[in-house]
């Protein structure tokens, strides 16, 4: 009834008076300045970068086609794979920590405790903190006379050099930024365990479930798709990170934190060899790509869903 | 029941126990986080000369302020303060305008080809920035925005992922209310106006919240395209002050300390669609 009359009244009084037309030309006019930055600064220059990568620009003089060149470059680049290496360390250590952390924080968080404002308002600041104010702070925490080392000093150990020695400076990196990403994840898990319905796991707890199992057998399972979504995302961003790399070690000592977003800036903007950086960030975003592919097929074995 | 009340009693000592490893490991965890702040609070307003040693841990009573008069000698902060508020005020409204707009009509309006331009939206969110990086660069010097502000409004004036958000929101809304406004002879201009958008409060504060913190925080993309003084951001003012005066803790803690007071100030001010904020970035991906 209702909808038959809802039907009756959108036939006598549309916005376009029966003028099909005009409706459109309201929609249209109204996602142009929306759909124009996006199709300039999103669409198009995935294709200007695809044809980049195929040449040798330089900014300052014409670009030559050189066909797969660039693409052949990075397979004798030592510094590129070795960049790669470090992307790839970098991502497999810091994703899964963060992930483990920042589910562990959640369920915690979960529970009926006192000053639970002050715990999440602890965890969020750094998420709001701009990154170059971040490198800043830790640049003074791990510098050889700061905070970390003097309280090494004052129970007898010797200092560690977290940013100048080459086997410990991406590691202090990863800490950094699973520091700064912690609060980000735990809102998304906290929000999701709270959309768990509480019987389950009461009904659970009836049946004998403690409160481990409750947790492997239930909320991980029903969790399945964030950690999912959290994981990937987590992917996409180590493979793009840069802003700590670049104010905290500008890639160094030696390539040692020389991360696949911060080489790329290096070879564009530094070296002006855009052609090379556009190919370099190809074979990132085909990386992305291929990745998050395998990710969504594999996501029906691990995934839990409701049907 | 003797029995029973003997289960609970055990219960609750476990719930008891559960509870204090929890909070314990969250007063760790929550001071770990705060700690890195703290130190450069203390630090900024410390003499040069207790920096280190053994008054490193310490407060320095009393605080010397001379850090923070001395940066505003060093770099034009105030500048590159204004410069980002520009920034990131144009961009902020601007793109909750553009996105609302073009929300509404794909949730509102019936137009030729909607679902394929809505995909194209949606295909487009996928899209790493990184790759984006020097392109955007080759459009900007085509354009004759390097080293201006518009190349940094630009980019960020439109937006897939607000679109994305507000067509959700907007299709929320029941039919009969846009019935109702039609019957009224409102156009579509009309009822976005006066009874879509003042309906949206929540959800716009929270775009909009993104968009300026987002921009205010931005680093990588102002370093590329700006590369005058006088225009930049406070993060690259920041930066370049780090790269200047290397091992003047007190004054470059000063620096990351006003810069962060901003936000941190907005975020208790509106913590709430901070949080939501969170959310939708959990959506954003």
């Amino acid at each position: 009834m209702v909808s038959d009359s809802t039907s009756e009244i959108e036939k006598q009084t549309s916005w376009t008076k029966k003028n099909h037309v005009r409706e459109a030309v309201w929609g249209y006019l109204l996602i142009t300045p929306n759909f124009l930055i996006i199709l300039l600064f999103t669409v198009i220059p995935v294709f200007i970068s695809l044809y980049m990568s195929l040449t040798d620009w330089n900014i300052l003089s014409k670009p030559n086609f050189i066909g797969f060149e660039n693409y052949e470059k990075i397979l004798v680049d030592k510094v590129a794979q070795e960049t790669f290496f470090n992307t790839f360390y970098f991502t497999v250590i810091s994703v899964p920590i963060n992930v483990i952390i920042t589910l562990l924080l959640a369920v915690l968080l979960n529970q009926k405790i006192r000053g639970i404002t002050f715990f999440r308002t602890a965890f969020y600041l750094p998420v709001i903190s701009a990154s170059v104010a971040v490198s800043l702070m830790f640049m003074w925490v791990l510098a050889n006379n700061g905070l970390l080392n003097q309280m090494l000093g004052s129970v007898g150990l010797d200092p560690i050099r977290w940013l100048t020695d080459p086997k410990i400076a991406l590691n202090s990196i990863i800490g950094v930024t699973i520091w700064k990403g912690l609060g980000l994840n735990m809102i998304i898990f906290l929000a999701a365990l709270q959309d768990i319905p509480k019987e389950l796991l009461e009904a659970a707890a009836i049946d004998g479930a403690n409160r481990i199992q409750q947790f492997v057998k239930i909320t991980v399972p029903l969790l399945s798709p964030v950690i999912f979504f959290v994981t990937v995302t987590g992917v996409i961003g180590s493979f793009q990170s840069f802003d700590l790399v670049y104010n905290m070690t500008r890639g160094g000592p030696g390539h040692s934190t020389t991360v696949i977003g911060y080489y790329i800036w290096r070879q564009a903007f530094d070296y002006l060899h855009m052609g090379y950086g556009s190919a370099l960030a190809y074979v990132v975003f085909i990386a992305i790509l291929i990745f998050t592919i395998i990710q969504w097929f594999l996501r029906k074995r691990w995934v839990y869903s409701e049907d | 029941m003797s029995n029973k009340s003997r289960i609970s009693r055990n219960e609750s000592i476990q719930i008891q126990i559960i509870k204090t490893i929890s909070i314990t490991i969250l007063v760790f965890g929550a001071i770990t986080m705060i700690i890195p702040f703290i130190w450069s609070v203390i630090t900024s307003l410390k003499s040069p000369e207790n920096v280190f040693g053994h008054s490193a841990f310490w407060i320095q009573f009393p605080p010397d302020f001379s850090a923070y008069k001395e940066i505003w000698n060093r770099v034009p902060l105030l500048l590159y303060a204004g410069n980002t508020l520009k920034v990131a005020l144009i961009v902020t409204f601007g793109q909750l305008a553009t996105s609302s707009l073009a929300g509404f009509a794909f949730a509102r309006l019936k137009f030729p080809g909607r679902e394929k331009l809505f995909f194209i939206y949606i295909a487009t969110m996928m899209v790493p920035g990184m790759i984006l990086l020097i392109p955007n660069f080759v459009v900007m010097k085509y354009l004759g925005a390097i080293n201006s502000h518009w190349a940094l409004i630009l980019t960020s004036i439109g937006s897939a992922f607000g679109t994305f958000l507000m067509r959700q929101f907007f299709l929320s809304f029941p039919s009969e209310l846009e019935d109702a406004a039609k019957l009224d002879g409102c156009n579509p201009l009309m009822f976005y106006w006066y009874i879509l958008l003042p309906n949206s409060k929540a959800i716009l504060t929270t775009l909009g919240l993104m968009a300026f913190q987002g921009i205010w925080n931005d680093f990588q993309w102002p370093l590329i395209v700006l590369n005058s003084e006088s225009k930049r951001t406070l993060q690259l003012g920041l930066s370049y002050l780090m790269s200047e005066y290397y091992t003047d803790w007190t004054l470059l803690m000063a620096g990351a300390i006003l810069t962060l007071l901003p936000i941190i100030i907005l975020f208790f001010t509106v913590q709430k669609y901070f949080v939501q904020s969170f959310k939708f970035t959990g959506l954003k991906g």
